[in-house]
């Protein structure tokens, strides 16, 4: 009976102190009841292994308490969806890009070439890396006390019952591309290449007498990279225009053209382009100082314009893979958008 | 199918019936362990871990009362109904009544409709 005592003892130690009393005394009558009723049909004695079975059967102490107590939650199945739904928001809209931040804080370091050795670089990464875990549990904290909060307002005041079927928002297609901002890309494509072929076709892009800029030789190959990649977004703006649906091939068009264009800028920030700055009443010395100035400060954004191109071409990647998989045909009417499935043709014998 | 998917179901539509299965045995007084062998001849297993919370929380609803009283030499706590209990019972019976009417003229209307051709789209 010593493993009972000890069993019941376990169990008593998870108990509100109010009801323990009552709730032992109740469960040890049941448990000695079940005991003698089997000794009485075996006609003898159990065995310690055969009440330690009986015990194990009717579960572990933590349990057995746990089903005496009321349900407890921090945050209840009616706000839990919504709760794992910030918890995504959050993880994408701040920890993702703080975390490509990190990435290309790091990388501008390494790009400096070791100031302060491998070990400084690497106290930098383990330093970021903490960093992040912190800022990530600070983000889910937060989110959690504040959804917790809502759950003790909500058993209270029922708020989310009051609703309003008018207010939910409209049905959204995944393939429609909204017609303004289709054509304020056209304008901006369109004004870019006209300023851009206007004023920046030659390598002098500047001559006044406050200043003149000189590009390097080489800027021909970007000033016509660029110009081409502009008319081509402008076109492809065009046909959005027309058909404001997306397809796997314009999806496509889209990566190659952002993918062009990312790789572009982020040649020419390594290109030491600017190679002359003429200021008057500055020294010619001092003028190549500068311009060498801007290069190398163009050369350390590197890391970040390789961060912000890779975003934006995984972005577009992602838009392939999704319009790939999507139904091929373009929605006729509305309840084909959100994916009605069509009756099957009808077939004569 | 899953036999997980097949108990879990099971349980869910159990787990209603306990409450009208422990009613009914409690119109005679019964103490926890009597109870639970009178419900157990009957079809209805529970555990214990589901049958006293439920006690507790159906006589903190006022719908049982109990108590202490010594038997065969040892202390055991009787449950029996309430007015309200009674009464509880009376209107879970009636509702039992109609959930069961209601599923039975459903499924007779499965039963005959399967071998029906499906009406024509309109």
């Amino acid at each position: 009976m010593e493993l009972i005592d000890r069993y019941l003892h376990a169990v008593k130690f998870w108990l509100p102190n109010e009801q323990a009393d009552d709730i032992i005394a109740e469960l040890s009558e049941d448990i000695r009841a079940e005991i003698e009723e089997r000794e009485s049909s075996l006609g003898r004695d159990l065995t310690t292994e055969e009440i330690s079975g009986l015990l194990r059967e009717r579960g572990r102490p933590v349990l057995v308490a746990n089903r005496y107590l009321p349900q407890q939650h921090l945050i209840g199945p009616v706000l839990f969806p919504i709760y794992k739904f910030v918890l995504k928001i959050v993880a994408l809209c701040y920890l993702v890009p703080w975390f490509l931040v990190w990435i290309g804080l790091i990388a501008a370091g390494a790009d400096q070439g070791g100031t302060r050795g491998p070990h400084g670089w690497a106290a930098t990464v383990g330093s970021m890396w903490g960093s992040l875990w912190f800022t990530a549990f600070i983000s889910a904290g937060v989110v959690t006390l504040v959804f917790a909060c809502l759950e003790r307002a909500e058993a209270k005041s029922h708020f989310l019952r009051t609703w309003d079927p008018v207010k939910l928002p409209a049905v959204r297609n995944p393939r429609l591309i909204s017609r303004a901002s289709t054509g304020i890309e056209l304008a901006v494509s369109m004004l870019v290449s006209v300023w851009w072929a206007e004023n920046l076709s030659s390598p002098v892009v500047l001559h006044r007498p406050a200043a003149t800029i000189v590009f390097a030789p080489w800027w021909n190959y970007y000033f016509w990279g660029f110009l081409s990649l502009s008319f081509a977004a402008a076109a492809l703006a065009c046909v959005n225009l027309m058909r404001p649906y997306w397809t796997a091939i314009r999806a496509a068009a889209r990566l190659v053209l952002d993918g062009a264009g990312a790789t572009l800028f982020c040649c020419l920030l390594k290109a030491n382009i600017l190679a002359e700055i003429v200021l008057p009443n500055v020294p010619p010395e001092k003028s190549h100082a500068i311009a060498a100035a801007i290069n190398l400060w163009a050369a350390r954004t590197l890391p970040a314009g390789v961060v912000v191109g890779v975003a934006i071409v995984t972005i577009d990647a992602f838009r392939v893979v999704r319009f790939r998989n999507l139904r091929p045909a373009p929605p006729a009417g509305f309840l084909n958008t959100v994916g009605r499935i069509d009756p099957p043709p009808q077939t004569s014998k | 199918m899953k036999p997980e998917t097949f108990d879990h179901l099971r349980l869910e539509l159990r787990r209603g019936c306990l409450v009208l299965a422990v009613l009914s045995a409690l119109r005679a007084e019964q103490y926890g362990y009597t109870l639970r062998k009178i419900l157990a001849e009957h079809g209805v297993e529970m555990d214990e871990g589901t049958l006293y919370p439920l006690l507790r929380r159906l006589e903190n609803q006022g719908l049982l009362e109990s108590e202490w009283r010594e038997q065969d030499k040892r202390n055991k706590r009787f449950y029996r109904l309430t007015k309200d209990g009674k009464e509880m019972l009376k209107q879970l019976l009636v509702e039992w009544q109609t959930i069961d009417s209601a599923l039975r003229a459903v499924m007779k209307e499965q039963r005959n409709g399967t071998d029906r051709p499906l009406p024509a789209r309109g």
